[in-house]
């Protein structure tokens, strides 16, 4: 059976990698290192594919079908569509053993998520991506979220979702080691007039509950509440679903820069200690 | 027409824009929308606070903006003008 041998979280703003150099250097220095420690942990797991979860941004559906979760099937998945990026545009290779198994594993579990083939992955896989593997050629099962239309799950419903996630990737028995990801957040505002904000006071209160594993109160929080940090803010669904699916493990964080040029918190987050595993 | 057509249009203009890549940038097509004359107005002119104001996804707001070349400094004078009321309302629980 596979074990989720390394997990994190980490902000996807697009500018951190079209245009990196525009951040402070010392706030670039440590968010990156933060994920230059996140690639050297792949590295010792020996990871032999990753699960990354990470919102919707109408690459992949639209409003005349927009599932709350969509998995991506195909033995490959083109990235990105954004040419500014500064990103290669390639075929990265997935796990279809894995992701039909994760999906039918949902399902069986009571989840309902959407199928897709043909899925691309766009920035919020690929400049988290990109820093674990610049050759792009670990395999990833790419996961989106519906993050920003509502009607929205709430937070409770994606950690259900993310316990029911974690079990699926453990009873898969054609890998050994594999990674999950999620990428999104922290705050930062889209497409309105606060565009450039951050919420700096949300943030450190955010991570602060990731740290001590205790998310009850970010998982009472009402979806109209969590909106007031930012309307893509909501992203952060994706690293609710990775801590429940790490059992609340406490994560580390190994960086939190508000960097105002990229108009968004940046931080990253890791998992070390599989907490449902554990508890199995 | 509806709010749901006006964000078609200008979703399809985007991935027309991206299908483009770095040859002529297509202008938009606002046929085939049933759009209202002050809806064709405010794509093609364009007029982000009027799109703003009718309700527009911000996703989409600023996938059209950055094609527009905005920065994040135009977004407060393009889209507070359009007048909109915030829905946000309380104190929530982080605040000191």
């Amino acid at each position: 059976m596979a074990e989720i041998v390394m997990a994190y979280a980490a902000a996807h703003a697009p500018m951190m990698t079209a245009d990196p150099g525009s951040a402070p250097r010392q706030q670039a220095e440590n968010f990156f290192g933060a994920l230059e420690k996140v690639r050297d942990v792949a590295k010792e797991t020996d990871v032999q594919a990753i699960v990354m979860m990470t919102g919707e941004h109408f690459t992949n559906f639209f409003l005349d079908g927009l599932p709350q979760i969509a998995i991506g099937l195909d033995n490959e998945h083109l990235g990105p569509p954004e040419v500014w990026l500064q990103v290669p545009k390639k075929m990265v290779p997935s796990d279809a053993g894995l992701a039909a198994h994760i999906t039918a594993s949902l399902i069986e579990q009571g989840q309902q998520p959407a199928l897709s083939y043909g899925m691309k992955i766009d920035h919020g896989f690929m400049t988290v991506y990109y820093w674990l593997d610049n050759s792009m050629e670990l395999p990833m099962v790419p996961i989106v979220l519906n993050c920003t239309t509502p009607p929205l799950m709430t937070m409770q419903q994606f950690y259900d979702f993310g316990v029911t996630l974690g079990n699926a990737i453990r009873s898969y028995d054609g890998l050994e080691r594999v990674g999950l990801v999620a990428g999104g957040g922290l705050s930062h505002f889209v497409g309105e007039p606060r565009v450039g904000d951050i919420d700096e006071e949300f943030d450190h209160w955010f991570l602060d509950r990731l740290a001590t594993g205790d998310l009850s109160e970010i998982l009472s929080m009402p979806n109209d509440e969590l909106a007031l940090a930012g309307n893509g803010t909501g992203e952060l669904r994706a690293w609710v679903a990775l801590a429940a699916a790490m059992g609340s493990a406490p994560g580390k964080v190994l960086s939190y820069e508000p960097v105002y040029e990229w108009i968004n918190g940046m931080g990253v987050v890791l998992y070390d200690g599989d907490n449902a595993k554990v508890q199995a | 027409m509806t709010l749901y057509m006006v964000q078609r249009c200008l979703f399809d203009h985007l991935r027309r824009l991206e299908a483009a890549g770095d040859g002529p940038k297509p202008d938009i097509v606002t046929e085939g929308y049933n759009l209202t004359d002050e809806e064709k107005r405010a794509v093609t002119e364009p007029d982000i606070g009027a799109i703003y104001a009718m309700g527009a996804h911000p996703v989409i707001i600023n996938g059209f903006c950055r094609a527009l070349g905005y920065k994040r400094a135009d977004y407060r004078p393009l889209l507070e003008s359009a007048g909109v009321a915030t829905t946000a309302k309380g104190k929530p629980r982080w605040q000191k």
